[in-house]
């Protein structure tokens, strides 16, 4: 808010004067303006006002009796004026305490503009109207009305020059954007988005799903990847978009500090979550009827948004066969719907064109009003059937933990889980900044590799070979004390299982076959290569494009030779940077791991 | 996100010393010669601002400014250019990226209008740029001797030394500028030239001549300033006498000493003023030299980023730039101290232009010969690293000033924030309220560190002691004794108890160490207790880290295996700790790992879950109360007629929030203060089919209480309840929950957490942690509890 704005120049008679100010008196005492304290006093700021000709040409602010004065000095010569030159300075009067960043251009804008004005026809200098009349007077005064009121202005001067000035919130720049972040709209970029457009970002911006990588959205969109990254930093420039993980079953996620105040208390954020997770709200069908029946009973009913506990048998593959964008769950009992996976992400964002608003993977902070009447048919009796609530869903978070895979934690809670997508679960909680994502690092000590413990490397890998048989949640602590020499450094990893919905590898053909199996082999190349079967679970996930197939070839695979992946175990990659850069799956980066020639550790961060 | 704490970056360029006699203001001295030269002496020059040493030109190279200008420490990306499918404005600031945006395409410029800019000073700019069209004043600056290069003048003019002149401008000009009217005396004064910021305290000569008020009252005399090493809770003011406004000076983390050192150190300060030492130096001065000084004024050049501007000048003033001042004002007042440097200065000055010495050959006489020109080298060269400046001004008198630097943050940066690295992360705030749950943290925290807390030195032992009893200090025994008898696994309290020092003393010590770098207050280590690798541990230190740690630990298992050990599912450190023998060890190695902020402490936080049952027992619990209340109220209404008129309309405004409850109750009808009561149990807003959690157990509703009470009530009574003094182990396996409910419950507010109960209640750890589990906190370990539904009561989560 602009407190005054003041025309001061030197005289060769009186020195640094104050021509005009607005509002009248002050500045310096006026005969019109009402009795009124000055802001401040002239004398202590003239010389910042009118400043030697040295700072002249310069921003100048200085700070008394709690404003601040910011002017931009101009000296002009010429042999027009007394003494040949023509000092003057337009200052924005602004709260000490108040941001000043946005002002800073106007007062320059303003001193170009009256420079050329001056320039040209003398402006200024010829401008001999009495304090509080003329030309330069209304224009301040217009100025700081209209700055204040709309935030810019358009104040024509003559016929040759108008004053435009709009102010701009300051932002910080946008950090530097990863290979392995993921995007998520924070808007509906449909709305906004027009021709005019970059043409990299009208290309990726159908790809940003809240799935994909930046990597894969390079991908997809066929853009070059650095392009891609400075559009996505635009857009996170002006807050269009959050940043994520690459969610993936063997990822690890934990609370952070924020949950205590956050979810836990916020009772409209548990609805918010609520409606986000709940998959019956993502069918069509179920949505469509909703909308359609009159007087919904569950319209006024805030507890119709929880999501059903079910049996994972009979429910959840029932909702998966009728619920395409949702993410889907991983089965602890393979072969009972082999339908049950029909999902893959292009689902996700091709929907995103044609079907309801509600399909987006948008996050709406409000949107009580797109979603309220989406309620499922099931919750129209709420109490015939046990509910995943609020306090619920607070404890499915809390039960996260460090060095618990999701697919562990899911296969704990998978009655409560039937009607969750459960990345959109993870993706509220990283968003609200409740949860984070516990990353993993390998690092090479350089001793000699130890001798593996046998049993758990035959433990896993006879997951891979028999993706049919249930999964076993590893039980017991692992081995007792550091340093031990027993311990396997991958004891403590729980990634190396098969990415889970892998094992049900869609077999119906879906209108998007061409684009998927051109992801998967764009960033498949390291193994899934002429794999005909190769599908992309989930497009986003290096880690999840594993094909049946491909697991048998693991042994032999060995494109990436130790030097490569030496270059990664310094405890400063991440593994989700690893299997993005070198373009496999989790699962393979660890089993690759253990074959490499010396000891490596895994960091949990 | 975006509130995560900063930690503090002095954004410190240069120090300039002006002073003003009645032959008008001098520009003295300034550090570093050359400031913002990429060659000057400052070596360490921050490398975090490659960009705006680019001088902006016109629009057509702003959108290359732009993106030139965050291109910093990008290995693959590139930023946004000026992309004008944007809304048509532009992303311009940054950190340390924009010229504070002033060239940027802000606004749609009309061409005519839009010419170069000037713009001589800045922090981009070491030296005077060529002027653009703005300003004519460069159009006969070619004659005129104030146009500088850095070079001495080559025009022929006469010889003006390099010292002469800083960022680009003459030292006449700095000189006027910097020397405000007397409006600015002790107030802070603040200009600002395109993006830097000159700030300043200035401090003028009372209207009798001297530098403070005459006192009255003489205190006892004391002759040394003590207000060096030890003394961060100085009050570097002889303002308390002059001036009520300065009291604010004083800064709140400084003052986590007690009240009583505080006005010991005051009494230091007062003591020095004796008036006799004042009127003979401005007696003795005034014979030296008829000129004497009227101000003087300490600008700090300050490049803060846009968006931080005013919290780094907050930092700085606040901490430094005040306290320097008063310093120094403190000196003057007793030796005429600033003069006489000031003189000194400009004497060794005017030789050295004589004799044209070379910049650097000055520099090493000046800092050699004055004091004054040492403090100030100091205290920038000090405060630029962010580390503590030591200054010494004179034999009696030396300050230590810091900008105190950020010890944790319980926020986690996510991709898009500025991470920093290696911070403690922790909620566990040693200042916070001690032994009162209920009080909200947030708006009185204590100045003394909790008594629950321990001390964690970041140093080893040996070198801190060796620090204390060089520094000398008045404090410097206690110190030492009390650094010897200090433990990270025992608390303040503990340790008070075992050595004998007050407890009182070791918080004041303590905290001592605390805000001079030397210790960290934590949560006593505990073998019981989790640890995880930090979140934020700064993995790009793990190499050198991981050999440090080798020497330090030899035969041990090394720094990353130790991580990886940590890495799994949260366990009690306890269990990585091979034997007995070994646990002193451990505890150094997690002490060492604290320190580093390689891990931090996994503390479990719970709240009472209220499920439906409860809500609906309750609820015909009440119900049933208000029917026997209206009856038995209305055999009795007709005493009461007369009171129910008064009451009825302070109540019925409560009560309309709740007319509509489902079932209708005669109540409704029949309005009194007693209903009335009753009634708000029945919140329209509960959901009796859903769960709930209290909030804050110790703030319950009513309608929580009553919640309170009935999950109590069904507890169960175990048969066993008396406990046989034998078998403690299984202590709380055994009692009933019902005697314990009661000292627990307040903590059952998910901010405290539950790793307190056993410090603060002075409870056997494992009948603690029995209790929990029994109460259903879920710790991950194995255990062999008969869990009871009935108890199951809590909803826990564990983070740092």
């Amino acid at each position: 808010m602009i407190k005054a704005i003041f025309y001061s120049k030197f005289d060769t008679q009186e020195g640094p004067k104050v021509v005009h100010q607005v509002p009248d008196g002050a500045i310096v005492p006026s005969a019109t303006a009402p009795a009124q304290p000055l802001f401040l006093t002239f004398s202590d700021i003239s010389f910042f006002v009118i400043p030697r000709q040295e700072l002249c040409g310069n921003l100048i602010q200085v700070c008394t009796n709690g404003y601040r004065i910011l002017g931009y000095p101009i000296c002009m010569k010429s042999l027009r004026y007394d003494r040949n030159e023509f000092i003057f300075n337009f200052c924005v009067v602004l709260a000490e305490e108040e941001d000043f960043s946005t002002y800073k251009s106007v007062v320059q804008k303003l001193a170009d503009l009256m420079h050329g004005l001056e320039e040209q026809n003398g402006f200024l200098s010829r401008d001999h109207s009495k304090p509080g009349e003329g030309k330069v007077y209304s224009l301040c005064e217009t100025l700081m009305e209209d700055l204040n009121n709309y935030c810019e202005c358009m104040i024509p001067i003559d016929e040759l020059n108008t004053l435009n000035i709009k102010l701009f919130p300051v932002y910080p720049a946008p950090p530097p954007v990863k290979a392995w972040h993921v995007p998520l709209f924070t808007v509906r970029y449909q709305t906004f988005m027009d021709e005019n457009w970059d043409l990299t970002m009208q290309r990726i911006v159908p790809h940003i799903n809240g799935v994909n990588s930046i990597r894969i959205i390079s991908i997809l969109a066929d853009t070059d990847f650095s392009l891609t990254c400075r559009a996505i930093r635009h857009l996170l420039y002006y807050g269009c978009l959050f940043l994520l993980d690459i969610f993936s079953f063997s990822a690890i996620y934990a609370p952070t500090a924020q949950f205590s105040s956050t979810i836990a208390i916020d009772e409209d954020m548990q609805q918010e979550c609520a409606r986000y997770v709940n998959t019956l709200f993502a069918s069509p069908i179920t949505a469509a009827s909703a909308a359609l029946t009159p007087g919904y009973p569950s319209r006024h009913d805030p507890d119709a948004v929880w999501p059903p506990i079910g049996d994972p048998l009979t429910t959840s593959s029932a909702s998966e066969m009728t619920i395409p964008s949702r993410t889907p769950s991983p089965s602890p009992s393979s072969g009972t719907n082999p339908a049950s996976s029909t999902t893959t992400n292009h689902h996700h964002h091709h929907h995103h064109h044609h079907e309801q608003p509600h399909q987006h993977e948008h996050l709406q902070h409000h949107n009580h009003h797109t979603l309220i009447h989406n309620l499922p048919p099931t919750s129209s009796h709420p109490s015939s059937q046990p509910v995943v609530d609020g306090i619920g869903l607070v404890e499915l978070y809390a039960s996260l933990k460090q060095g618990q895979s999701i697919k562990q934690w899911y296969l704990h809670h998978t009655r409560q889980l039937t009607h969750i997508d459960i990345r959109r679960f993870i993706t509220f909680g990283i968003i609200k900044g409740f949860l984070y994502r516990v990353h993993k690092y390998a690092y090479a000590t350089g001793n000699p590799a130890p001798p593996l413990k046998s049993s758990l490397y035959h433990h896993s890998h006879s997951h891979s070979h028999h993706p049919s048989s249930t999964f076993q949640i590893p039980s017991g602590p692992s081995s007792r004390g550091p340093g031990t020499g027993t311990n396997s450094p991958y004891a403590s990893s729980v990634g190396d299982d098969p990415a889970p919905i892998s094992q049900h590898q869609q077999q119906n053909q879906n209108q998007h076959r061409d684009e998927a199996a051109g992801a998967g082999g764009g960033q498949g190349q390291g193994q899934g290569q002429g794999h005909g079967t190769a599908s992309v679970a989930s497009g986003s996930r290096a880690g999840t494009i594993v094909t049946v197939e491909a697991e048998a070839d693991d042994e032999d695979d060995d494109d990436i030779d130790d030097k490569t992946l030496s270059r990664y175990l310094d405890g400063m990659h991440c593994f989700d940077q690893i299997c993005t850069e070198l373009e496999i799956s989790e699962r393979e980066l660890t089993g690759r791991l253990k074959r490499f020639g010396g000891e490596v550790l895994i960091l949990h961060r | 996100m975006s509130s995560i704490v900063r930690p503090p970056d002095p954004c410190l360029v240069a120090i300039i010393l002006i002073v003003r006699s009645q032959a008008g203001p001098r520009f003295v001295f300034h550090y570093p010669p050359n400031p913002l030269s990429e060659n000057g002496l400052r070596g360490a020059a921050k490398a975090r601002r490659p960009s705006r040493t680019k001088s902006k030109s016109n629009d057509s190279s702003s959108s290359e400014d732009s993106s030139s200008s965050s291109s910093e420490d990008e290995d693959e990306t590139q930023p946004p250019q000026n992309q004008s499918h944007m809304a048509g404005s532009h992303p311009v600031a940054g950190r340390r990226s924009s010229n504070f945006g002033l060239d940027d395409g802000v606004m749609s410029a009309s061409p005519g209008g839009e010419s170069q800019r000037a713009g001589s000073v800045g922090s981009g700019r070491g030296m005077m740029r060529k002027r653009g069209t703005n300003s004519d004043a460069e159009d006969d600056a070619g004659a005129a001797s104030d146009r500088q290069d850095d070079e001495a003048g080559g025009d022929g003019g006469p010889y003006r030394p390099p010292w002469e002149s800083l960022l680009g401008l003459p030292a006449d000009v700095w000189e006027k500028l910097l020397s405000p009217s007397r409006s600015w005396h002790k107030r802070r004064f603040e200009v600002g030239i395109n993006d830097l910021a000159f700030v300043g305290w200035p401090v003028f000569m009372r209207e009798d001549g001297t530098w403070r008020k005459q006192r009255r009252k003489k205190r006892k005399p004391r002759a040394a300033w003590e207000g060096g090493e030890l003394g961060h809770n100085e009050n570097p003011g002889d303002d308390a006498e002059e001036d009520v406004r300065d009291d604010e000076a004083i800064d709140a983390s400084t003052e986590t000493l007690s009240p009583k050192q505080m006005a010991a150190s005051e009494s230091q300060w007062m003591s020095m003023a004796s008036s006799k030492s004042i009127r003979t130096m401005s007696e003795s001065l005034d014979a030296d030299d008829k000129d004497s000084m009227t101000m003087f004024n300490v600008a700090f050049v300050l490049d803060p980023p846009l968006l931080e501007y005013s919290m780094r000048l907050r930092e700085i003033y606040d901490n430094i730039i005040k306290k320097f001042s008063k310093a120094l004002k403190w000196e003057q007042a007793r030796t005429g101290y600033v003069w006489k440097e000031a003189q000194h200065i400009s004497h060794i000055k005017e030789k050295a232009k004589e004799k044209r010495m070379s910049m650097n050959g000055l520099y090493s006489e000046l800092i050699n010969q004055s004091s004054l020109a040492r403090a100030i080298y100091t205290m920038f060269t000090s405060i630029s690293a962010s580390k503590i400046a030591s200054v010494t001004l004179s034999a009696d008198v030396s300050i230590s000033l810091q900008i105190p630097p950020l010890t944790s943050t319980p926020w986690l940066p996510g991709p898009t924030d500025k991470a920093y690295p290696g911070l403690w992360l922790t909620t566990a705030d040693s200042v916070t309220p001690i032994d009162d749950p209920t009080a909200d943290e947030n708006t009185a925290p204590h100045q003394v560190l909790a008594k629950h807390f321990a001390l964690l030195l970041l140093d080893n032992e040996a070198a801190i002691l060796k620090d204390v009893e060089a520094s000398g200090g008045a404090l410097a025994p206690a110190l030492a004794h009390y650094i010897r008898c200090s433990k990270p696994t025992k608390s303040f309290a503990q340790i008070s108890v075992s050595s004998g020092i007050p407890l009182s003393t070791i918080q004041m010590l303590a905290s001592h160490l605390v805000y001079w770098r030397r210790a960290r207050a934590i949560p006593p280590l505990h073998q019981r207790d989790t640890y995880v690798v930090s979140p934020n541990c700064d993995l790009s230190k793990l190499e050198l880290a991981t050999s440090v740690y080798q020497t330090t630990f030899p035969t041990l298992p090394s720094l990353p295996k130790m991580l990886s050990a940590m890495s799994g599912t949260p366990r009690p450190y306890g269990s990585f700790i091979p034997s007995k023998d070994h646990k002193d060890t451990y505890f150094t190695i997690l002490a060492w790992l604290l320190r580093g902020g390689w891990v931090t402490q996994l503390r479990a936080f719970a709240r009472i879950k209220i499920p439906p049952e409860i809500k609906m027992a309750v609820e015909t619990v009440l119900r049933r109360e208000e029917v026997e209340q209206y009856l038995r109220k209305r055999s009795s209404d007709e005493t009461k007629e007369d009171f129910d008129d008064v009451s009825s309309s302070s109540s019925s405004s409560l009560d309309s929030h709740d007319s509509g409850e489902e079932t209708p109750m005669p109540g409704r009808y029949k309005q009194d203060n007693e209903l009335a009561v009753s009634h708000s149990f029945l919140d329209r807003n509960t959901s009796l089919k859903t769960s709930s959690l209290i909030h804050y157990p110790h703030r319950a509703s009513p309608l929580e209480s009553r919640w309170l009470d009935e999950v109590m009530s069904r507890f169960p009574d175990l048969q066993g309840g008396e406990v046989s003094d034998g078998d403690l182990e299984y202590v709380g396996l055994q009692t009933s929950l019902k005697k314990y409910w009661p000292t627990f419950i307040k903590y059952f507010n998910g901010y405290d957490a539950l790793e307190k109960i056993p410090v603060r209640e002075s409870l056997k750890r494992k009948l603690v942690w029995q209790i929990l589990m029994r109460l259903g906190l879920v710790t991950g370990q194995q255990s062999s509890i008969q869990l009871d539904s009935r108890e199951q009561v809590l909803v826990s989560v564990r983070h740092w």
